[in-house]
């Protein structure tokens, strides 16, 4: 088999911006084995930077790569400059390991993280020698999705052989067992695809057969990746990762993640000292980070941290826990506990009232912000940043306006406290997601985000808080690629054509290109921005998310009665 | 309270085949990544930010072969040269490899006015090879290169003070001393790159170049 590298010369690549992206050789990369039964790539459709840090592609490539019969390499969308590169000189997209073209493989495992990268995978595709669409492939690898992003697999069903819904852990070694069995009978791609279908989880845009999320229910007990590649060029999440829980106990309504990971699932944190200790001992990261969605709810949070602050592998180790709900009993644990690292203060309130937050079900009040503020003051927490959508289900102009009251009242402490704290508002349009109790709500459109958007900005000019804020057409766009149909692929396929790439870089996304898109497709994005009524069918309806359609309307309404009554008693 | 005892110690390392194409700051990342994964007992700098005590030979340019890097770091055990230096290259990614350890190791103050650099620059053509070796050897030779992002004019001038062709196995090499880190004398980087861009169409038969030593002058 052709080493596609080997075409590549030495003055192309210095041509190349990071060129080590490219070349594969890691320390931990898998080694090539003798005629595996079955060769998988694992194709991840953003940069490698990015890539590398993701969780789902560690945990395959260790537990593909622990199967004898199995070989699991890895592809990575190319930057622009070597996409170029790859189509001057026509050579197809090769995987790091041992740079094979994507077309040689058995099959291609995508994962799909967020939307924005819809027009990535096609790209992928095309440049693998894999016509993007299912339908006109009838040779080549199986091309089988899955992630957060295709809970609704729809929109992307044009492109896949299958699409898996919910964990892939257990599924992907069934999805291998399943190739292996067919390549051995020699059975044709229908054939193949109509024994994936019996998978559980699995949705096959041949079949369309309704599909039930699938949950991996030995979580707690599974072993996390503990000897990830270590990448040669320095990635987003510089840190060794590991998941201490899946699921969020939370119940946010706007949150697709809070539904899509549940039930919540705990590793034990005696175990998980342990797969610290491996982990940190087998990539020799600085940092050490745990993921989960919500760490606070962690139930051993304080023997986990303690015990992770106690065991020392070498001097410049230190902790780092994301999403940690602050409060004062929090404060105290991170203050025993000195090699735990102290990033800034960050707190998503997403709503600017108490009356908003109570119809999201977002459990956090200014007071609690307040009370952290000034407990920290003199400490090293410099910085406080605030996360907050606008466009929510039942939003007034005043939920908006008291975004800016809240912040106001925030820079009015941080001001008094020693040394002042630098307050940083990062502002994006609210997508309502599928699966979430405001399934049923309407996308606020461009002109509103945007005049919502300035009036946080204008009464926000002079109090010395940085603002940010994500584009609103990408919020809009983010909608209709998460809550489409079938025709949605039509879009993403001509949008790729007129040149989208990297639509979640702003430097490469191309609004007009979409449009354009929009238009030629004749596809009217209201269609799927607009309100729908909970009797109506749902496109995704056909998946069973394992959480009740009832509970969720039943979700919906109660955040309109809170909503409701909230006015009632402002105007009563 | 008794210091514990250091061992100032110098790793030579050669970065060869993909690894030329990580950058310096990587090439760091990926070293301390291995010395701690070997939980090596090292002195660190004192401040709220703990740093191993390390220190990097001069940055080699991206896409650069070399078998002259290294880095010294100050131990608090006494190396064992081979097995350390065995457990290292297991550490390191493909391309990567330690040559030999020096210990004890003491620091030269440094009194440097530039680097002698040695060089063998690999064709696959022996005209090419030729043009090369023209181009390298006239002090004349004139071209443009990028500082801080502005266009400045160099001259080869004292830069190149050797290239001697040589019929290898399978191809020729240029046996090639640089000067560089001299005022007004062009770094053996943009002398190369400048070369590539001379050489035109025929630039791929220009296909390795690494750097076998370097010297303080």
């Amino acid at each position: 088999m052709n080493n596609v590298t080997a075409s590549i010369t030495h003055w192309e690549l210095l041509e190349i911006e990071k060129p080590a992206r490219y070349l594969g050789g890691e320390v931990n990369q898998a080694t090539a084995k003798n005629n595996p039964d079955l060769r998988v790539c694992l194709v991840f459709p953003d940069l490698y930077d990015l890539g590398m840090s993701n969780l789902a592609i560690k945990i395959f490539y260790e537990t593909l790569n622990s199967h004898p019969q199995i070989m699991a390499e890895r592809a990575f969308s190319p930057w622009p400059d070597f996409e170029q590169l790859l189509r001057r000189k026509n050579l197809p997209l090769y995987s790091l390991e041992t740079g094979t073209p994507l077309h040689d493989f058995d099959a291609l495992f995508i994962t799909l993280p967020y939307e924005m990268t819809f027009t990535n995978v096609v790209n992928l595709l095309d440049l693998g020698g894999i016509d993007p669409q299912w339908r006109k492939r009838n040779k080549g690898p199986l091309v089988i999705a899955g992630g957060p992003s295709a809970s609704n697999p729809l929109p992307v069903a044009m492109f896949m052989d299958a699409i898996l819904i919910g964990d892939g852990e257990e599924a992907i070694i069934e999805i291998c067992e399943t190739l292996i069995k067919t390549k051995r009978d020699n059975t044709d791609r229908q054939g193949i695809r109509k024994e994936l279908a019996k998978i559980e989880g699995m949705w096959v845009p041949e079949f369309a057969a309704p599909v039930k999320r699938r949950v991996f229910k030995g979580f707690a007990e599974s072993t996390p990746p503990v000897s990830p590649i270590l990448p040669n060029v320095q990635t987003v999440h510089n840190r060794a990762t590991l998941e201490i829980f899946r699921g969020c106990i939370q119940g946010c309504r706007f949150c697709n993640a809070g539904f899509y990971y549940r039930p919540k699932r705990e590793r034990p944190a005696e175990k998980l000292v342990e797969y610290a200790r491996q982990l940190l001992q087998n990539s020799g990261e600085e940092s050490l980070g745990l993921l989960s969605l919500s760490t606070s709810d962690y139930s051993q949070l304080t023997e986990l941290i303690t015990a992770l602050d106690q065991q020392k592998l070498y001097p410049e180790q230190n902790v780092s826990i994301p999403s940690l709900r602050m409060n004062e009993s929090t404060l105290n644990l991170l203050d025993a506990t000195p090699h735990i690292r102290k990033g800034g203060l960050t707190f998503a309130p997403e709503a600017g009232t108490q009356r908003l937050r109570d119809v999201i079900k977002k459990n956090i009040t200014e007071e609690d912000i307040i009370s952290i503020m000034r407990a920290t003051s003199g400490s090293d927490y410099r910085t406080v940043k605030l996360y907050f959508m606008m466009g929510l289900p039942f939003e007034t102009d005043a939920d908006i306006e008291g975004i800016v009251h809240l912040v106001r009242h925030l820079e009015e402490i941080g001001r008094t406290c020693r040394p002042r704290k630098q307050i940083s508002i990062s502002l994006s349009g609210f997508v309502p997601k599928p699966f979430t109790p405001f399934q049923w709500a309407a996308q606020a459109d461009i002109s509103e985000l945007r005049r919502k958007r300035l009036i946080v900005c204008r009464g926000l000019e002079r109090g010395g808080s940085k603002v940010s804020w994500r584009e609103e057409f990408l919020c809009l766009l983010e909608s209709v690629l998460s809550r489409g149909d079938e025709r949605v692929g039509e879009l993403i396929l001509k949008a790729w054509q007129l040149g989208c790439r990297f639509d979640g870089w702003h430097e490469h996304f191309a609004r007009d290109k979409w449009e354009q898109a929009f238009a030629e497709t004749g596809i009217d994005a209201g269609t799927y921005l607009r309100e729908r009524q909970v009797a109506e069918t749902l496109p995704w309806d056909f998946v069973d998310f394992q959480v009740p359609r009832t509970y969720l309307e039943r979700e919906y309404a109660e955040a309109a009665r809170t909503a409701g009554e909230a006015d009632n008693e402002s105007t009563g | 309270m008794n210091q514990p005892a250091e061992y100032k110690t110098r790793i030579n390392y050669s970065k060869t085949r993909q690894a030329r194409y990580i950058s310096h700051l990587d090439t760091i990342d990926i070293i301390s990544k291995a010395l701690r994964r070997l939980q090596l007992h090292y002195a660190v700098t004192q401040g709220c930010h703990i740093r191993p005590k390390i220190s990097f030979g001069p940055p080699l340019p991206l896409g650069h072969a070399s078998y002259c890097e290294y880095f010294v770091i100050t131990l608090l055990q006494q190396p064992d040269a081979e097995s350390l230096k065995t457990a290292l290259n297991r550490e390191l990614p493909q391309g990567m490899e330690v040559i030999s350890l020096e210990f004890p190791w003491i620091d030269k103050k440094s009194g440097a006015a530039g680097e002698q650099v040695n060089y063998r620059l690999h064709f696959s053509s022996r005209q090419t090879a030729d043009l090369a070796r023209t181009w390298l050897l006239n002090p004349e030779t004139a071209f443009q290169g990028m500082r801080k992002g502005e266009t400045r004019s160099y001259a080869i001038g004292k830069a190149v003070q050797k290239a001697e062709l040589v019929e290898a196995d399978s191809d020729w090499e240029l046996q090639a001393e640089f000067v560089q880190g001299l005022a007004d004398v062009p770094s053996v980087s943009k002398i190369v790159t400048a070369l590539a861009e001379y050489l035109g169409a025929s630039r791929d038969d220009f296909y390795l170049l690494e750097r076998i030593a370097l010297q303080e002058i």
